[in-house]
């Protein structure tokens, strides 16, 4: 069989084989250079951070559904400074709602979804050995570590973690208590891994691929990686920048953002002023826009590779959804100025931007549709992550959907920071992201540890999961319609014009708190199937692509022979074979 | 048996009059009794003062049936001040140190006005922060040596506390919430601070003898400092008298 031309061929598998040693502990599971420790690294660092960003939800969701009320038990242990007497003050309040963004949003989904599928994923789907760049890739982890680390870290300084938001926004996060230099150096330590991620991810991808391996022979999960890594690269140095300057006005006395003049607390601020604070928002808002197709995108490529193969036939409109991905990627650069209607700017910027957000939507409701249309006429099993992927595509689209008013200036100004804006983006990405991401950790287990997880506890986890995310976010849209502000410590109690809608608060922390408890089965799950799970042969959901080639788990160097793809990803149910699955590595 | 109880305490009354007799002989050991008394009056025609304006929580503008009367500053008969501290700025025994008294000073919410507007605390006492009122309040201090204390009080969270650990001259606390609400504090490292009450007087009791700096300090009006020479056991007055400059 011949091989596609154009394609950089590589020997490395011959490499790894003459430099296998075994390695000791230390250099095996903790700073280790193989791709799949550091994503399993990646992704447990994730999973933890998302708990940990969760029980900061579920505090925060206590005082929103009885504002005032004492937390009985597990208030008292934060002590007078936090909670006097159980009571939440609206410092802490403001901590949490601050360490929430930033812990889910660079914590806990982007490690997760790019880290942590990425580093493991990715090179084997490609038929790699490894990543291009093993030491950086363990530089990169490590360098999320020690953001992590940074920010818990805040939590115990005086003052208490950043409470600006997970926005940062000047000049308050400025003049803000010591917690928000942390967070600033926390971030500089979590952009600087996510670059050299980035750089690691198009590298492996475009140099590393199998024979015969031709882009438009990409599994989408791999083009969903690439245009990621894409957005990553050249997003997030803004923000890097933007986040030393930040730190500069805050310990060396520069006004990057500081305006001359500004009044705090009835003085007027000595500094040496001139700076703009607005320009922070553009740097933020820079990253922060290409940040959402960061969080979507891996997730969008993480369902199409597991309907694919629960459909058993090919992606519908892979093409389309292929070039959808790319142009999405190149759009989300100059849509950023749609979170900031509220500056004042002109009325031709605004119309500018207002213009790229609705067609950017395009590409989107593009690939939204090419999924729903690949259920199509299939023989779906509905497994466990079948049944999440499937979620996906619903959750997905409310919260693409609700996005669409927040895109035009006239209706976004009355809906700007309220709880509408808050249900929009968490049906993108907590039903929507992370759904996909518990989907890809359902169908990769047995890839990682070659055992299943099971399947009961995986269906009471996702029916819980999915019938209480919806608990907890519908009823925040009818909270942020009636104009409550999302920045509100007791959800607007103190104001006549929430008392409507304050009961709805209840419900939503009530679904919260009960999703909790629907995480238990898929956590005692994920451990018990470590040991315990049925043991799966190397392919166990009969797929097309590179990765179930490899051993489950596989190996160092991971293919015992180096694999070529002959074909398209999805080869399911192709007329006149023997089988339903014609893999893309098998010559015949 | 009664008649030797009776020597024994006979004997014990005995010796605490010697000890007494010694103490009080003693130089440096005078008791001190001076005191400094002073009335502060306001000169010239008082000015027309808008009241508070509560409106802007309409929970604080109901707690009130009349209208609340501005705070920076408040006349008594006579024009005297209120809410005027006075205390000992030089003077004192170099080296010599106050204990701070285990009662705490109270800022009380009520009203949506702090109580009292203007006061004093030493250094390390016990600052209560009450919120009577039952609504959201911020207590915001602006200090320059001590940490700023900037904390929300909810509803439900009806005392908090703190203190300083510097000495600082008057800085001003404030309420985010409401911006009328203001109140002065002054950190001491010694208790010889008196605020005025409406009829304008003060009284600095329980110094030494000697030769002090005495400061008035109005919110508005600035600062005044007079030198006041008092003997054991005297009683010296020093008044003020503040203007719009």
């Amino acid at each position: 069989m011949s091989h596609p031309t154009g394609v950089d061929h590589h020997k490395p598998h011959a490499a790894h084989e003459v430099h296998h040693e075994e390695l000791g502990f230390w250099r095996k599971y903790v700073f280790s250079t193989d791709h799949k420790v550091i994503g399993i690294q990646y992704a447990v660092t994730g999973m933890l951070f998302l708990l940990f960003g969760f029980v900061l939800m579920m505090l925060m969701r206590w005082n929103l559904a009885y504002p005032g009320v004492p937390l009985p038990i597990i208030g008292t242990l934060f002590g007078d400074a936090r909670m006097p007497g159980g009571t939440m003050l609206p410092e802490f309040y403001n901590e949490l709602g601050a360490m929430h963004g930033t812990i889910m949003v660079f914590l806990g989904v982007v490690p997760l979804a790019v880290g942590g599928f990425g580093n493991f994923v990715l090179p084997l789907q490609i038929g790699a050995p490894d990543m291009a760049f093993p030491k950086i890739n363990m530089m990169s982890y490590w360098c999320l570590f020690l953001g992590g680390i940074t920010m818990l870290g805040s939590f115990f300084v005086p003052g208490g973690a950043a409470q600006s938001g997970w926005t940062s926004y000047t000049p308050l996060s400025v003049i803000a208590g010591s917690g928000q230099t942390w967070w600033l150096v926390g971030m500089i330590f979590l952009i600087t891994s996510s670059l050299l991620g980035a750089l690691n991810f198009l590298t492996t991808t475009i140099q590393l691929r199998a024979k015969g391996l031709t882009f438009m022979r990409f599994p989408f999960f791999v083009w969903a990686q690439f245009v990621t890594s894409f957005l990553l690269l050249l997003a997030f140095p803004p923000l890097e920048a933007a986040g030393v300057m930040q730190l500069m006005d805050r310990v060396a006395g520069t006004s990057f953002f500081m305006p001359s003049g500004l009044v705090v607390s009835g003085q007027v601020l000595a500094n040496a002023g001139g700076g703009n604070t607005v320009l922070w928002q553009h740097l933020f808002w820079f990253l922060a826009h290409p940040e959402v197709y960061v969080l979507i995108l891996p997730a969008m490529g993480i369902v199409a590779e597991i309907i694919a193969n629960n459909t058993r036939k090919p992606l519908w409109g892979y093409r389309a959804m292929v070039y959808s991905i790319v142009f999405l990627g190149f759009v989300s650069f100059i849509v950023w100025a749609h979170h900031m209607f509220m500056t004042g700017m002109g009325t031709a910027m605004a119309a500018f931007f207002q213009t790229t957000t609705m067609i950017i939507s395009i590409p989107s409701i593009v690939i939204l549709t090419s999924l729903m249309l690949s259920l199509w006429g299939g023989s779906i099993r509905f497994n466990t992550p079948m049944l999440f992927a499937v979620a996906f595509l619903p959750m997905f689209g409310i919260g693409g959907l609700t996005g669409l008013p927040l895109g035009l200036n006239i209706s976004d100004i009355p809906l700007h920071d309220t709880y509408y804006v808050i249900a929009h983006f968490h049906y993108v990405v907590a039903p929507g992201t992370i759904f996909a991401l518990f989907a890809g950790i359902y169908y990769w287990y047995p890839k990682a540890t070659g055992r299943m997880m099971n399947e009961t506890l995986g269906r009471i986890h996702f029916w819980g999961s999915l019938v209480m995310m919806n608990v907890v976010f519908m009823p925040m849209f009818i909270v942020g319609l009636a104009g409550v502000s999302r920045r509100l410590f007791d959800a607007g109690s103190a104001y006549d014009f929430a008392q409507p809608v304050m009961q709805w608060n209840v419900v939503s922390s009530w679904g919260a708190w009960l999703m909790g408890i629907f995480q238990i089965p898929f956590i005692f799950n994920f451990f018990w199937s470590i040991r315990n799970g049925k043991t799966v042969s190397a392919n166990p959901w009969e797929a097309t692509t590179i990765e179930w080639a490899a051993p489950s788990p596989p190996p160092h160097g991971n293919f015992a022979v180096e694999p070529q793809a002959y074909r398209g990803p999805y080869e399911y149910s192709v007329p006149g074979a023997a089988k339903d699955f014609t893999p893309q590595h098998e010559a015949t | 048996m009664t008649k030797e109880i009776n020597m024994r305490a006979i004997g014990s009354r005995l010796w605490l009059v010697a000890v007494l007799a010694a103490v009080l002989g003693w130089p440096g050991a005078a008791f001190a009794a001076a005191t400094i008394t002073g009335t502060i009056t306001f000169a010239g025609k008082a000015p027309a003062l808008k009241p508070l304006a509560m409106d802007a929580d309409p929970a604080c503008a109901k707690m009130h049936k009349a209208p609340v009367p501005a705070e920076m500053l408040v006349l008594g008969n006579g024009n005297s001040m209120g809410n005027v501290m006075v205390w000992v700025s030089k003077g004192l025994p170099a080296g010599k140190t106050y204990p701070a008294p285990k009662t705490p000073v109270t800022l009380d919410q009520k009203g949506c006005v702090y109580m009292p507007h203007v006061m004093g605390i030493m250094v390390g006492q016990a600052y209560r922060i009450l919120n009577s009122d039952g609504i959201l309040h911020n207590i915001h201090t602006l200090p320059k040596i001590n940490p700023a204390f900037n904390r929300g009080q909810p509803a439900t969270v009806k005392e908090m506390t703190t203190n300083f650990p510097k000495p600082e001259n008057m800085f001003q606390v404030k309420c985010d919430v409401h911006p009328w609400m203001n109140a002065y504090i002054g950190v001491f490292t010694n208790p010889f601070y008196a605020v005025t009450g409406a009829d304008g007087k003060f009284s600095i009791a329980g110094l030494d003898a000697g030769t002090y700096e005495i400061t008035a300090w109005h919110e508005r009006l600035g600062t005044q400092t007079a030198t006041v020479t008092v003997g054991a056991n005297d009683t010296k007055p020093q008044d003020f008298k503040f203007a719009v400059k």
